[in-house]
């Protein structure tokens, strides 16, 4: 049994199709920008957010009925499966979000994570009890290997796998505390990093089981997640969690096999430099490198899946992304990181993607395309 | 100055939630960071909200820090020098 | 695929505690019993009393749950902790939402915000323990114990991976506590 990514779909200030925001990202846009005075902080940000208007007026009649979490679900949601042709009652739904409806919290709209996710799933057609995956940012790699893990047990011929987060006062404020918000757009593996910025996305992969005769389509060859066990919540100083994730999903794979690693690339000083010893102790230098957080922002528990479709489509186009916001390289090991866009190397297979979350989590996923 | 000291004491073990750690167990002199009561990156940004809730000061750059919070000794020097409240 | 055997299981209430089906006699209750179970059975580990509500109770019930295992602290990498809840980490949540109240009262806490992930509690339990291997946490419904022991038994189907701490470890509200957690082991069905 193999997992294959059917179809996807991405929502984002870029685009409201896969299509709109793989374009923008080739082409080198962004939608951080500064914001004063929003969510009512004084301190400002940079940051890429949707317009809620908008997604209120593309999901049309009932916007009212559901919060702007629900309206980004279900719009990538139904994109996603309509394009994969599948039939939503027989599928299984994996959520991944790391506040949900956080930005209504202490008003009597609120709607707790598993409520919205039952909303989510009756608003789209799915029938099973949904899965949501809170942990923390790698949630999005996190809820990509528990559909394949569902489409082993055999029970299911589908997995939605949806990651979303919006952007509130809450979430803001809170990283603002922690003195890790860069006020300018950020700078993934740059020597003047200082820190990150936030976004909103919605992204969605829909995965069916093919057995090995079929060929063609990105497998999710193999995932592990892998906790430091040091800090809650800064990185571990020898990469460990990242290590021996990485390590286990490259096991028999050649160097040469993998286009790139979609890095986390915050692009706070630590968590660059963490992931730059990992790579190096799991023996992947050789390997180009590269960070989408310069285009979205750090888009929390959507990133680990909308960097995974991102990644897919710019390997079909036979492109490495470039690491916007990157200059000269910032981190004590050499990591093959760049500015600009990069050829596929003709005996590529596939990708790596690597991903870090507060609890002191780690994440990686390697992707194949078409076959073993 | 006294007076300041053991108040800090009693602030920073409140503001960290210290609870196995009384006022006579923080050596004046003693780092606060490192060695001794082995505080993180998260109590530094503690002690930086600290400084502002109940003296008024303002350290906008975590490395300040570094130099304000060297001892409870230290400390209580910056405050007296610099509270607004 | 191999099945789970569950193999010890704390149960935590708002006032009462049992361990394998036997009460555990406590003081207190809430966030009180809590401190007095650390306290009384725990001890030496003061990063305890820097935790938010939902991390005490995870911490409480896995150190129950390993109280005397062979090997503890030896660091590894094949045991999961996967946990449960309904509502994610929304006691500490609100806690940190009256940090950041308008005008005077904003004052953001960082040391609250960090515990506004519920996966903390699997990070916390991972640094006690020494354990390497996967952590998760997913939000349900209700504590159903037979889908969680089908995702804990997933991924434990997974190779090097032998046993999990998982369960439900839920605060439903101010000094409310819900917990059931169990440490299950996979078994090879040698049948297949």
């Amino acid at each position: 049994m193999t997992a294959v990514c059917a179809a996807d779909n991405i929502i984002s200030p870029l685009g409201w199709t896969t299509e709109e925001n793989i374009a923008a990202v080739l082409a080198g846009r962004s939608a951080l920008m500064p914001h004063e005075w929003a969510f009512g902080l004084t301190e400002p940000f940079v940051a890429s957010l949707v317009d809620r208007t908008a997604v209120s007026e593309r999901f049309g009649a009932y916007a009212g009925m559901y919060t702007v979490f629900e309206q980004m679900c279900i719009l990538s949601i139904r994109e996603a499966v309509s394009a994969a042709g599948i039939d939503a009652s027989s599928a299984a739904l994996v959520l991944s979000t790391t506040k949900a409806n956080v930005d209504s919290l202490g008003t009597p709209h609120y709607v707790p994570p598993a409520d919205s996710a039952a909303r989510i799933a009756a608003a789209v057609g799915v029938a099973l009890p949904p899965l949501v995956v809170s942990n923390a940012c790698i949630s999005g790699v996190c809820a990509q290997i528990e559909a394949k893990r569902i489409l082993a047990g055999g029970k299911v011929p589908a997995v939605i796998v949806c990651g979303c987060d919006v952007q509130s006062r809450f979430i803001v404020s809170g990283f603002q505390s922690f003195k890790a918000l860069s006020p300018q757009e950020c700078r993934p593996f740059d020597a003047s990093r200082c820190g990150l910025n936030l976004g909103e996305a919605a992204a969605t992969v829909v995965y069916v089981a093919k057995d090995r005769t079929q060929s063609g389509g990105w497998i999710l060859r193999s995932g592990a997640v892998r906790n430091d066990a040091n800090h809650i919540s800064g990185p571990s100083r020898t990469g460990e969690g990242s290590y021996r994730a990485l390590r286990h999903v490259t096991a028999g794979i050649a160097v040469e096999d993998l286009a790139f690693i979609s890095a986390h690339g915050t692009a706070t000083p630590y968590n660059d430099e963490m992931e730059s010893i990992a790579i190096e102790r799991a023996g992947l230098l050789g390997v180009p490198v590269n960070s989408f957080k310069g285009y979205y922002g750090h888009t929390m528990g959507a990133a680990g899946v909308l960097e995974c479709i991102l990644s897919m489509h710019a390997f079909d186009r036979g492109l490495i992304p470039a690491t916007r916001g990157f200059g000269t390289l910032g981190v004590s090991r050499p990591v093959d990181v760049s500015a600009a866009v990069r050829d596929v190397p003709p005996r590529a297979r596939g990708f790596v993607k690597l991903i870090s979350g507060f609890g002191g989590c780690n994440a990686a996923a390697l992707f194949l395309k078409g076959g073993e | 100055m006294e007076e300041l000291i053991l108040e800090l004491k009693e602030e920073i073990i409140d503001a960290l939630n210290l609870e196995e750690v009384t006022p006579a167990d923080i050596d004046n002199d003693a780092p606060l960071f490192g060695e001794g009561l082995g505080l993180d990156s998260i109590d530094a940004l503690e002690l930086i909200i600290l400084l502002e809730k109940k003296y008024g000061i303002r350290l906008s750059n975590p490395q300040e820090g570094k130099e304000v919070f060297k001892s409870v000794a230290v400390m209580a020097g910056y405050v007296k020098d610099n509270r607004k409240k | 695929m191999a099945s789970v055997n569950v193999m010890r299981k704390v149960e935590i209430s708002s006032d009462a505690v049992s361990v394998d089906g036997v009460a555990l006699p406590v003081c207190g209750s809430g966030e009180a019993m809590l401190d007095w179970i650390y306290r009384t059975h725990v001890g030496g580990y003061p990063k305890y009393h820097k935790m938010d509500l939902l991390c005490k109770l995870g911490f409480i019930a896995s150190e129950l749950l390993l109280a005397g295992e062979d090997g503890r602290f030896v660091p590894r990498d094949d045991r999961a902790v996967i946990l449960f809840n309904r509502t994610g980490s929304q006691c500490d949540d609100l806690r940190y939402l009256s940090t950041i109240t308008e005008g005077e009262g904003y004052f953001p806490s960082p040391a609250v915000f960090v515990y506004t992930l519920p996966n903390i509690v699997t990070g916390e339990i991972a640094i006690r323990n020494k354990y390497y291997g996967e952590t998760s946490f997913y939000l349900i419904s209700g504590p159903d114990t037979w889908m969680m022991l089908e995702v804990a038994g997933q991924a434990m189907d997974c190779g090097g991976v032998s046993s999990a701490l998982t369960g439900w470890v839920e605060c439903p509200g101010e000094d409310k506590l819900e917990c059931m957690m169990m440490l299950a082991e996979k078994t090879v069905n040698f049948a297949d």
